[in-house]
């Protein structure tokens, strides 16, 4: 492969574990966080540092093998895995959100039987649309700002906890338009998402300095490539958006539910947990939040038409119901629309297959 | 041309059809009598009250082919608050019970290609992928589904009916009125959660009486919770009295037999079925009969029924002097009957519906069968892992080892699916199956 002249630099991102020593040093807290809805800003209320755990991919799973059955996510596999190997020690707390059958397993399980050494904080995710749903959330919140007071003796207070939202409203505005400034920037599809994704574990700080470094980067025309839109729970393996950067082609706009679907609009009351619930309800049409079928299709040929994209890649995680139940509206949706679509099934332990990239490169010359 | 249609169809849904289910009736009656047309060495004959069951559930669905003429027709999830319906006058389909009727003709595989070579995955729930089949082709074994005016889920037995119901919506343009219903982790749901459940109870109604044309009177809905109340009182009696040893009723004659709790709760005849069977199990018991002829070991069954292999399990373990005496599946619609209030029905619905076994958590269930071990006796336990139920089965791998630890009952897993048969061994089910007996027998 050719360098690619327009690709520029890419700023540091510390690892994860300095990140939570650093912060314990301050006398923070560290939460581990599960898929895929949860209210960031109060956690930063109570100085708790957040840290997804979005499996993590290629962990040793056999240890989960011993209580759940294999017909389970890797997404819920792996995150099990990661923890009785140790891998979640840096944290102090445990929240599980509800976000399918199987992570209300996950959290069900972690409150039973595993009991680990953290607490396990569970929030559950209204599914109706209707204003009840975003009164039991904001309620869901109070419940567990009641909890993390107990874990952590203190009590921020709400103008405290208003204004972690307010610097979270503006976080999440400059992932936005990060996101919006795709076509520009100088970065492969793979760089992107290696950025935008450590909104999942940096301080707000370093990652609104992040957000300000990237949208400062010069824009660039890019190389012709094939833009696509990418849908599905979470780019992992990242080996595949490697692929899809050797194969001439750039993911301009995502529905992914750990990036896409969680760029939140900044809420409107002025009670901080209804605020909170309004914005995390607010985000674009997301399957686990129970979002109908033709929303998403409108939301998927919405950002398909205004980044010009040529054809739809869903990366679908195996065993993943609230995706796999959309799937068949959604692609016959699209190709009635004109626009064609693939779907490459994955578990987050297995690397990309080259069946895997052969079809994609089919796909792709198709488009091209 | 319209008019003779309908009189046709009214006479065969109220008049010859009827007939004919209840002459079917007399004849199986018949021959139960004679003691004619049962051939098992190990399992006593069904209740003579299954018969009833029988017909009343035929009687269901014929009246289902030709409802969309005069009624207005909700499908619904199987743990909803059907009260509101019932009281509305919708006639009731629930596609989940339409499954396990497929599972059971051994059609759900054939149905579920049809779903699955229109996209839908495998590993997706076998009786979703068995009604949206039986939608796409039009085939039944119950003649003709009718269609829906409303979708009507609640999604406290998983969330797995909130993505097929949103199918069903975006393919039949029917509205969905959805009950959330939040998973209650720790031993009670907060009061935040229970009156989020009762205001979605509460607004369903101004979208339900729109749909039903007509309005919700509060003297039917307390009368139909009444009913309701009854029959899974009722249930719940049947199913207790298999304390009794030998088990008068086995848990294979439970998940057919409670075909009528799930789907006719709130009717007077569902009430009187489940007096009549009560009457004749107390009657078994009386003349010491049990469902397994020489019962040995008492079974408690997890999880869903593998619906196409129902008969030829229970003939395995009563080959073994093995009983399944009681089910946390067939258990759960009885449980809750303390909860319905028809004196406060919105707020007892909230809180009736949002504790069923499969909306609470992992500890729970483990609770629930050690209690049920010690309240029948039990000496082994199955746990179905169901491929397609990923809810009740999550936390069986535990669950089976602290039964074994703490109780000092062995339980076995056995892989399988409630509807796909290509989820099932029959040889390894046999030999786990027999090993497992040949364990209890030391």
């Amino acid at each position: 492969m050719q360098p690619d002249v327009n690709v520029a630099p890419l700023p540091s991102i510390p690892r994860r574990r300095d990140l939570a020593r650093a912060h314990h040093e301050r006398g923070g807290l560290v939460a581990a966080v599960l898929p895929i809805h949860y209210p960031r800003a109060l956690l930063r209320a109570f100085g708790i540092l957040p840290m997804e755990v979005w499996g993590p991919p290629n962990v040793d799973a056999a240890r989960a093998a011993s209580r759940l059955q294999p017909y389970v996510c890797s997404i819920v596999r792996n995150a099990l895995s990661f923890l009785e190997s140790g891998g979640l020690q840096i944290a102090d707390l445990l929240i599980v959100p509800h976000a399918c059958d199987s992570l209300q397993g996950l959290g069900s399980v972690l409150l039973d039987f595993v009991h680990p050494a953290q607490p396990v904080l569970p929030l559950y995710l209204p599914r109706n649309p209707a204003p009840e749903g975003t009164a039991f959330l904001a309620d869901e919140f109070r419940a567990l700002h009641q909890r993390l007071a107990e874990v952590t003796q203190r009590t921020p207070s709400e103008s405290e906890l208003m204004q972690a939202i307010l610097d979270e409203e503006v976080a999440d505005d400059l992932l936005r338009r990060v996101h919006e400034q795709r076509p520009t920037l100088p970065l492969t599809t793979f760089d992107f998402y290696h950025l935008v994704r450590a909104r999942e574990f940096l301080p707000l700080d370093s990652f609104v300095s992040l957000a300000r470094a990237i949208l400062a980067m010069p824009a660039v025309k890019s190389p012709p490539k094939i833009p696509i839109v990418l849908s599905g729970i979470v780019p992992e393996p990242m080996d595949m958006l490697r692929a899809v950067d050797e194969l001439g082609a750039s993911v301009i706009a995502d529905d992914l539910a750990c990036c896409g679907r969680r760029l939140y609009p900044a809420g409107r009351s002025r009670d901080p947990f209804m605020r909170l619930a309004e914005s995390l309800l607010g985000g674009s049409p997301d399957s686990t939040r129970g979002s109908p079928i033709q929303d998403r299709l409108d939301h998927l040929l919405g950002l398909a038409h205004s980044t010009g994209s040529r054809g739809v890649v869903f990366h679908d995680v195996k065993f993943c119901e609230p995706e796999l139940f959309d799937l068949p509206v959604l692609r016959r949706g699209l190709r009635d629309a004109g626009l064609p679509s693939i779907t490459v099934e994955v578990d987050l332990n297995d690397a990309v297959s080259h069946q895997a990239r052969t079809r994609l490169e089919a796909f792709l010359e198709m488009i091209a | 041309m319209k008019a003779l249609g309908d009189l046709r169809d009214y006479a065969v849904a109220r008049v010859v059809g009827p007939a004919a289910l209840r002459v079917q009736r007399w004849g199986n009656q018949w021959r139960a009598w004679r003691g004619s047309g049962w051939e098992s060495a190990y399992l006593a004959p069904p209740l003579g009250v299954a018969v009833r069951g029988k017909e009343m559930v035929a009687r269901h669905w014929l009246a289902g082919r030709y409802a969309n003429r005069d009624r207005k027709v909700a499908w619904i999830t199987s743990a909803a608050p059907v009260e509101l319906l019932h009281a509305l006058g919708f006639f009731i389909v629930y596609p989940e019970n339409h499954g396990a009727i497929c599972g059971a003709a051994r059609v759900a595989v054939d149905l579920s290609c049809e779903a699955e070579n229109a996209g839908y995955s495998r590993d997706l729930c076998s009786y979703a992928r068995t009604d949206l089949g039986s939608l796409f082709s039009g085939r039944t074994p119950v003649g003709r589904l009718p269609m829906p005016d409303l979708l009507f889920a609640c999604t406290n037995i998983c969330q797995t009916v909130l993505f097929w119901y949103r199918v069903l919506a975006h393919q039949l343009r029917v509205p969905l009125v959805l009950i959330d219903t939040p998973f209650v982790y720790f031993e009670t749901a907060p009061e935040h959660a229970v009156a989020y459940v009762q205001r979605q109870i509460e607004t369903s109604v101004p979208v339900l009486e729109k749909i039903a044309g007509r309005s919700l009177g509060m003297a039917k809905l307390k009368e139909t919770g009444t009913l309701s109340r009854e029959a899974a009182h009722l249930w719940m009696e049947i199913m207790q009295r298999n304390a009794h040893q030998p088990a008068p009723i086995s848990v294979v004659d439970q998940f057919t037999l409670m075909a009528p709790v799930v789907e006719m709760r709130g009717e007077p005849a569902t009430v009187d079925f489940y007096a009549a069977m009560l009457r004749e199990v107390d009657g078994r018991i009386a003349e010491g009969v049990g469902a397994v002829k020489d019962e040995r070991h008492r079974l408690l069954w997890d999880n869903l029924p593998i619906w196409y292999r129902l008969k030829d399990v229970a003939e395995m373990l009563g080959a073994g002097g093995a009983a399944l005496v009681a089910s946390t599946y067939t258990n759960a619609w009885g449980e809750l009957a303390d909860l319905i209030d028809p004196e406060e029905p919105f707020e007892s619905m909230a809180r009736t519906y949002l504790y069923p076994i499969l909306n609470r958590g992992t500890g729970h269930k483990l609770k629930t069968m050690r209690r049920m071990i010690d309240q029948y006796s039990l000496d082994g336990v199955l746990l179905h892992s169901d491929r397609s139920c990923k809810p009740y089965s999550i936390g069986q791998l535990d669950q089976r080892d602290r039964l074994a630890r703490e109780t000092g009952v062995p339980a076995l897993l056995l892989e399988a699916d409630h509807n796909d048969s290509r989820c099932y061994s029959e040889a390894q089910v046999a030999n786990r199956v027999a090993a497992f007996i040949e364990t209890l027998e030391r």
